[in-house]
């Protein structure tokens, strides 16, 4: 194999593939790997875990086809050490020959009859708006856990929802509810799982353009631009989080969705060792405070318009901020029923999101 | 307010004591509690063991040679915190303000209790002669104004090893109020509490060698020897100060278990197993305390003696074996365990009621929608209640986590197991000296 290209676009495609790659080699040594393929003026390149496989392919100028895997995090090192220009791969035995300018360096090359196959896409495909791809799954993702000793719970739900998409992911603390409508990607009644860690690497792929997702039994394939990620998909029953929506609310405030996240930004100063920042909720607005013992107190008022009894609830503040980031619009309005009750954040005059997070008891 | 009278009463040599009365063939042997293994410290030595130069937290090889005639006995942790307990209920018949410090010592804030049952050094010997009659067992105590003081003066009313044998001591040792100072000045400056041997290289350069060269100190100068903190208290100690009040039933700060290896261990799965075993064991006491825990530990010691804690404060407060489980083995993890474990630790700290005010209980959406079809947590506190009452019934190893079973058993931790270190290198590498105390 040989093959010449811009530095850059190298960096970039190593960088990309290099996302999928194994941290630790693990089980299989040559995960840690990237593998290349050059097919006439074409070069792909795979990282993967078997969870997540990302594949990309850039325009080079091709000498001689061939097939190799190179060791993801020395390649990527050397190739982004070079300056701008010219660099020129060439593959003999078991060495890979990286030379730009006057530099030249050779890597040892794993094996690259042990790099894993993967099955071809699913033929089926729907496509979506990569941009309302990319805003929505920002939306849901953060709910998503991140502990794996829940998988379940580190998935993120994408399911038929009369005639769109709806994703669902929830950490048990707080769930995120996102219609995309008009995507109609799975048949009534189908849903599945997709690993949220596979979706935060789309998200920083996707840009303008379209989006093609091809569904298949085991895996989710995402297409944009000249990048190609295969996830394996969650086995498994997601909760029935339909059920902890609840119908009506008794109070409702609505807010300035810069004001109340800028406070609960310095107010949650003051909100250490895991002790909530409170929200005391009347007609004269909101009032937050927190208080850590042996550590100090603070307290800002922010206007805010309310229905319903005065009430006082805590939050993780992490997660409420969470959920004031990723609504829409100007104004947030903020429905509860107790201290101890679900608390649903929502978008005004947009049905398609809606934030859920429980209190902390206080 | 009135002087307040603080009794300091300390069991004399309660663990030997107490296995002498089960032992009575052993009376005037000198007998040593603690663990016999290669790395078995000393608990507690009969004074007639300590005529040979042998004292409690010595390692027990030391002792052996020193006084290779003596019985070692392995301790008998549980029963020795039953006697412990019937003496702390004595204790309490005089006044509720018991502060135990220990299984074997306890201070007594008697002041309102005076009136009713007579002054300090009355209440003092009244508390030795039911013991003695109750128990059968011996104890000293000191009588003073401060805590720290009576403390000091338990020391005076000990019995002493000599090499002819143990000495009587007065058993009651009195420091009168207003004669404080005559009392602590004479002693050695390494007498008070919180002056180990840095503080006493610090103190040399100013030629303290006792309390009352210390007293003699300008408070500035103590500060700037010691720190602000440390050298204000040394001055208020050195003048008999001790503002420091009997707290009885002290709140539960923090629960531990921790174990030495007979052998560093290097295999990370043999870790990840000790930590569910002691996690469990934790976790089991913190349930038994009616407390959740907001934050969780992880003690390593090196095989160089080099020990490191790794803390973390989960989503939710931890009340289960599983979640105690799963953050301490996250800690682990992170550390690099490749040159070898001496000792590993589980604790959990920042303690709380479940749901009590400013408890900070993250709750979790699952909770609401009843019995949860995915959290791992909330099906383990249900069947945690289950292992709970089923323990109560049958034993600690009714029911034990999977990874807990070996071919030779089950091991269980049981509280003060192996508190003295481990017993003989185990067979198989099973640690089933667990089950041999």
């Amino acid at each position: 194999m040989k093959f010449r290209c811009e530095r850059d676009d190298l960096v970039e495609a190593l960088g990309t593939a290099g996302r999928a790659v194994a941290n630790r080699g693990g089980a299989l040594p040559v995960l840690s790997g990237v593998r290349m393929e050059l097919t006439g003026s074409r070069l792909q390149l795979t990282g993967s875990d078997l969870d997540l496989t990302i594949a990309v392919s850039a325009e080079v100028g091709g000498e001689t086809d061939g097939v190799a895997v190179v060791p993801a995090k020395i390649a990527s090192d050397v190739v982004r050490s070079l300056d701008a220009g010219s660099v020129e791969v060439l593959v003999e035995g078991d060495e890979a020959q990286i030379s730009s300018g006057r530099f030249s360096s050779s890597i040892r090359l794993l094996p690259a009859d042990e790099f894993p196959r993967l099955a071809p896409p699913a033929e089926r495909a729907v496509t979506l708006d990569a941009a309302d791809l990319a805003t929505a799954l920002s939306q849901v993702v953060p709910a998503a856990s991140n502990d794996d000793a829940r998988p379940i719970l580190t998935g993120v739900l994408m399911a038929a929802e009369g005639s769109g998409l709806r994703l669902v992911a929830t950490d048990s603390y707080r769930l995120a509810v996102r219609d995309l409508e008009g995507s109609a990607v799975l048949d009534e009644g189908q849903s599945v799982l997709v690993p949220s860690r596979a979706l935060r690497e789309l998200v920083r792929a996707l840009g303008e353009g379209e989006v093609t997702l091809r569904l298949g039994e085991r895996e989710a394939t995402f297409e944009v631009d000249t990048m190609r990620l295969t996830t394996r998909l969650i086995e498994g029953e997601f909760p029935n989080y339909r059920g902890l929506i609840p119908s009506t609310y008794p109070n409702r405030m609505v807010v300035s969705r810069e004001a109340l996240g800028d406070a609960v930004r310095r107010v949650r100063l003051m909100a250490r060792e895991a002790t909530p920042v409170r929200l005391t909720m009347s007609d004269d607005g909101v009032e937050l405070d927190a208080v850590t013992q042996d550590i100090g107190q603070a307290s800002e008022a922010v206007d805010a318009r309310f229905e319903g009894s005065e009430l006082t609830v805590g939050f993780n503040p992490d997660y409420l901020l969470d959920g004031i980031e990723v609504t829409p619009g100007d104004e947030v309005a903020l429905e509860t029923t107790d201290a101890n009750k679900p608390a649903v954040l929502r978008a005004i005059g947009r049905e398609d999101f809606l934030y859920l997070l429980m209190p902390v008891r206080i | 307010m009135a002087e307040r009278t603080i009794l300091h009463l300390d069991m004399d040599a309660f663990f030997a004591s107490v296995e002498l009365l089960r032992r009575p063939e052993l009376r005037g042997r000198p007998v040593v509690v603690g663990g016999s293994g290669p790395r078995g410290v000393v608990a507690a030595a009969s004074y007639e063991a300590r005529s040979y130069g042998v004292h409690s937290a010595m390692p027990s090889t030391r002792a052996r040679r020193l006084c290779p005639d003596a019985v070692f006995l392995p301790g008998d942790h549980a029963h020795y915190a039953a006697v412990s307990s019937r003496v702390m209920a004595i204790l309490r018949d005089v006044t509720p303000l018991v502060e135990p410090l220990s299984l074997d010592e306890a201070f007594l804030d008697v002041t309102g209790a005076r009136r009713l049952h007579g002054d300090g050094p009355t209440i003092a010997a009244a508390l030795r002669a039911r013991i003695l009659d109750e128990e059968g067992l011996t104890c000293s105590v000191g009588v003073a104004p401060v805590k720290f003081l009576a403390k000091l003066a338990t020391g005076a009313a000990k019995p002493t090893a000599s090499r002819n044998g143990p000495v009587f001591g007065p058993g009651v040792a009195v420091v009168e109020p207003g004669r404080e100072l005559e009392f602590l000045h004479p002693l050695p400056v390494a007498a008070l509490w919180g002056v180990g041997p840095a503080t006493r290289a610090r103190l040399d350069r100013y030629a303290v060698a006792t309390v009352g060269d210390l007293a003699a100190l300008p408070l500035a100068t103590l500060e700037s020897a010691l720190g602000r903190a440390q050298g204000r208290h040394l001055h208020d100690l050195s003048h008999g100060r001790d503002p420091r009040l009997v707290e009885p039933d002290q709140p539960l700060k923090s629960i531990s278990h921790e174990e030495t290896f007979p052998a560093d261990r290097r295999d990370p799965d043999a870790l990840r197993a000790d930590v569910v075993r002691m996690a469990d064991a934790v976790a089991a006491r913190l349930r038994a305390a009616g407390r959740v825990a907001r934050t969780v530990t992880v003690k390593v010691r090196f095989g160089d003696f080099r020990t490191i804690t790794r803390s973390t404060t989960p989503a939710a407060p931890v009340a289960t074996g599983p979640a105690v489980a799963r953050a301490a083995k996250d800690l682990l993890a992170a550390v690099d365990v490749g040159e070898g474990v001496r000792l590993l630790g589980v604790g959990v700290g920042n303690l709380v009621a479940p749901g009590s005010h400013g408890g900070g209980e993250q709750l979790s959406l699952l909770d609401v929608d009843g019995p949860d079809p995915v959290g791992d947590d909330d099906a383990w506190e249900r069947a945690t209640d289950a292992i709970d009452r089923a323990r109560e019934r049958f034993g600690a190893d009714a029911v034990v986590p999977a990874s807990l079973a070996t071919p030779t058993g089950i091991r269980v931790r049981r509280r003060g197991d192996q508190q003295w270190g481990p017993d003989q290198v185990e067979p198989g590498g099973a640690d089933t000296s667990d089950h041999a105390l």
